[in-house]
């Protein structure tokens, strides 16, 4: 199954009940599978095919509002141009799910600066390796989206063509399965007429987003992604129990870590790239592992800190750059350890950009290079270009 | 078609919240408080920035100012999904979320015969922002934005044809209405309300700030707006069935609406003449498609 359909029967399976989206290489494939879902009648939902993404972001955003269950994707440009309704969608903390389809700006091959330019936006954004993990992930972004202690709206990436076009084995959980462990989303608070009282849905409204004033209502969404995090990993664990499967702890994945000298941070296929990376490095003797990062925002600073105790140095691969300032996986992890008692190198790698191949012996460089520093070795930069 | 009215049967209860914060004289806080007295309280209203007309005592939904009509989709969609279509999704925007802004979703909307009320509040500019133009601004209004000049006459071009726009995406029902005519203005609404379908009602709301004439004067201008044939009103059904909801033997001349408004302080009578020009020519269309029962553009 390729990616996008394993996306689409996540949506399914998680009986979404409004989707919209419009169509733009590499999620295009999605929208048609939806409409042939809708056509045949596969399962009750509506799926309105839009004329503009900034319309597909408030088809969802309205519907979500009433209280229905919804899904729209994007890739690259037309998430750039959702920007406003996504902040709204954040601001009124609606359970809204978006699956993102890495497209760069330039050129139309993947990297991570679609998704990371839309930080401020107020949701949770999780970056998925393979084909299963789009599948598990739809699923467990709308139990968290949609749980009273978060409401916030989720978006979660993954390569375009790597993984939206390449066919990989994904195992179907039955329907009845997700109905018992995924239950029917309830709107909070209920704007429908019946009974309506402007006072009390005021103070409803108020009390989720912070009453008082703007700055409040910031701290409070702020506080809320950060709380997403305990209950992701919560989800994690039933998640297990109940389709046997799991990526680490929800926030990050680890992959040969216990006795990793120096670890590569990676995102997306590019963390699977590295796990033959690291396979072929350690056949070699080097002790080097693997940290995936699922979720961005909220930033899994515990368990880099954790790890930071343990590992001397990290080489992070950033799949985006915020041109002038950098990659921002390793600008957040730089000032995440900054407090930490024993400091550990922290080297930048840029890689994959534009959707440039990134190889094995790519990531194998980088592994050697952070063992360098580790070993106390000399290197020229800290910052690379892969 | 709307049913004819007569003003005891304008609902006596009333929706707005009181006080509001709109200007004396305000054409479109009527408007608002006319038409949701139609509505009644079965309805999810969204709300995009525009003048704080009236708040109205229904649920309130605030959204981006260039998503109305698409937002508005959505609401309905949602309601449709958790089996509540019987809850009218009602859009209450202004000239610019309607004729500008908010263009591209409204037309995808109609174009998708989303079942939506949309209620535009026309008071021919951006006044929330201190009247700047918008594309619903008439020819040689004076805005902020078209100060008079050695290189400006007020707006250079006339005003979009909205309702006829939108009446060419073959909706169930494009209506127009004035402050002025309040009857037919809630006889429009409450036939809308039961419409399924793309359905949308543009109200003359004149504007003593930004077209600058005295407060108490918003009904007379509206008033003769209709009667010299500027705002004429009337209904489409399906972008075919139409029919004028206001005759006059003659219409007046619009130099006697012009004269009202500061706005149009600086027009010479040949541009009077222009103006006059087009008013009678869209008249004679409205006429003979009156006379067919058809729209003929
Ligand atoms: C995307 C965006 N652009 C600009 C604005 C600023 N803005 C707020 S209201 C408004 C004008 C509204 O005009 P109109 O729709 O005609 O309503 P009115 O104020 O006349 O009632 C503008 C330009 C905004 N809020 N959002």
């Amino acid at each position: 199954m390729v990616g996008n359909k394993a996306c689409a029967t996540g949506v399914k399976l998680a009986r979404v009940q409004v989707a919209s989206a419009y169509p733009i290489t590499p999620q295009t494939t999605i929208t048609q599978y939806l409409s042939e879902m809708h056509a045949n009648a596969e399962f009750d939902f509506d799926f309105v095919n839009v004329e503009g993404e900034l319309t597909a972001q408030l088809i969802v955003q309205g519907a979500s509002r009433v209280g229905a269950r919804t899904f729209t994707c994007t890739a690259g440009p037309g998430l750039l141009y959702m920007h406003h309704p996504m902040q709204e969608t954040g601001t009124w903390r609606l359970p809204v799910v978006m699956a993102v389809v890495h497209r760069g700006y330039k050129g139309m091959m993947p990297d991570h600066s679609d998704l990371m330019s839309q930080q401020w936006t107020g949701w949770i954004h999780w970056y998925v390796e393979h084909a299963q993990e789009i599948l598990d992930t739809a699923l467990m972004a709308y139990k968290i989206a949609e749980d009273m202690r978060v409401r916030i709206p989720v978006a979660f990436g993954y390569d375009g063509y790597v993984l939206s076009y390449t066919a990989e084995p994904v195992e179907i959980p039955d329907q009845e399965t997700v109905d018992a462990w995924l239950p029917p989303n309830k709107p909070y608070p209920s704007i429908l007429p019946d009974g309506y009282d402007a006072r009390k849905f005021m103070m409803e409204l108020m009390e989720m987003l912070g009453a008082g004033d703007p700055q409040n209502a910031w701290k409070t969404h702020h506080e809320a992604i950060l709380g997403s995090e305990q209950v992701l990993r919560e989800t994690m664990d039933s998640f297990e129990k109940t389709f046997g499967r799991r990526y680490g702890n929800g926030m990050i994945e680890t992959y040969m870590m216990e006795d990793a000298e120096a670890a590569i941070v990676a995102m997306g296929t590019i963390a699977g790239s590295t796990r033959s990376a690291v396979d072929r490095l350690r056949s070699e003797g080097k002790k080097v592992g693997l940290i995936k990062l699922r979720s961005f925002i909220p930033f899994p600073e515990t368990d880099f800190k954790e790890w930071a105790e343990k590992v001397d140095a990290f080489a992070v691969v950033d799949r985006s750059i915020c041109p002038g300032k950098g990659g921002p996986v390793f600008n957040k992890l730089r000032s995440t350890l900054y407090n930490v008692e024993e400091r550990p190198d922290i080297l930048q790698f840029h890689a994959g950009l534009g959707g440039k191949e990134v190889r094995i012996g790519d990531l194998c460089n980088v592994g050697e290079k952070a063992l360098k520093v580790v070993q106390g070795g000399m290197v020229e930069s800290l910052v690379e270009w892969v | 078609m709307s049913e004819r009215m007569i003003r005891s049967q304008i609902p006596l209860e009333e929706r707005s919240l009181s006080p509001g914060s709109a200007c004396q004289g305000c054409g479109a806080a009527l408007a608002a408080r006319l038409a949701f007295k139609a509505l009644g309280p079965n309805v999810i209203r969204l709300m995009i920035p525009c003048c704080p007309d009236t708040m109205t005592n229904n649920p309130l939904v605030v959204g981006v100012f260039e998503g109305g009509g698409a937002h508005l989709s959505g609401i309905s969609r949602g309601l449709k999904a958790i089996n509540r279509s019987d809850v009218t999704a009602v859009g209450f925007f202004g000239d610019g979320g309607t004729y500008d802004i908010g263009m591209q979703g409204l037309s995808a909307a109609a174009e998708r015969n989303e079942n939506i009320l949309v209620i535009t509040k026309d008071n021919e500019a951006y006044m929330n922002t201190g009247n700047q133009r918008s594309g619903s601004t008439p020819q040689y209004a004076m805005t902020s934005t078209n100060p008079i000049g050695p290189k400006s006459r007020g707006k250079a071009r006339p005003k979009k044809n909205i309702p006829l726009i939108f009446a060419a995406h073959y909706v169930p029902y494009v209506a127009t209405a004035s402050v002025a005519f309040p009857e037919d203005l809630i006889a429009k609404v409450s036939y809308a309300k039961e419409v399924e379908g793309f359905r949308l009602i543009v109200i003359q709301s004149p504007c003593p700030v930004g077209w600058r004439y005295s407060p108490e004067k918003t009904i007379e201008v509206s008033r003769i707006g209709v009667q010299s044939g500027v705002w004429p009103l009337y209904e489409v059904i399906d972008g075919d069935k139409f029919k004028l909801s206001y005759k006059p033997k003659e219409l007046k001349p619009v130099s006697e609406y012009i004269r009202y408004q500061a706005r149009f302080r600086h027009v010479t009578d040949v541009e009077v003449a222009e103006v006059q020009k087009r008013a009678t020519s869209n008249w004679e269309q409205l006429l003979r498609s009156d006379e067919l029962g058809r729209l003929f553009i």
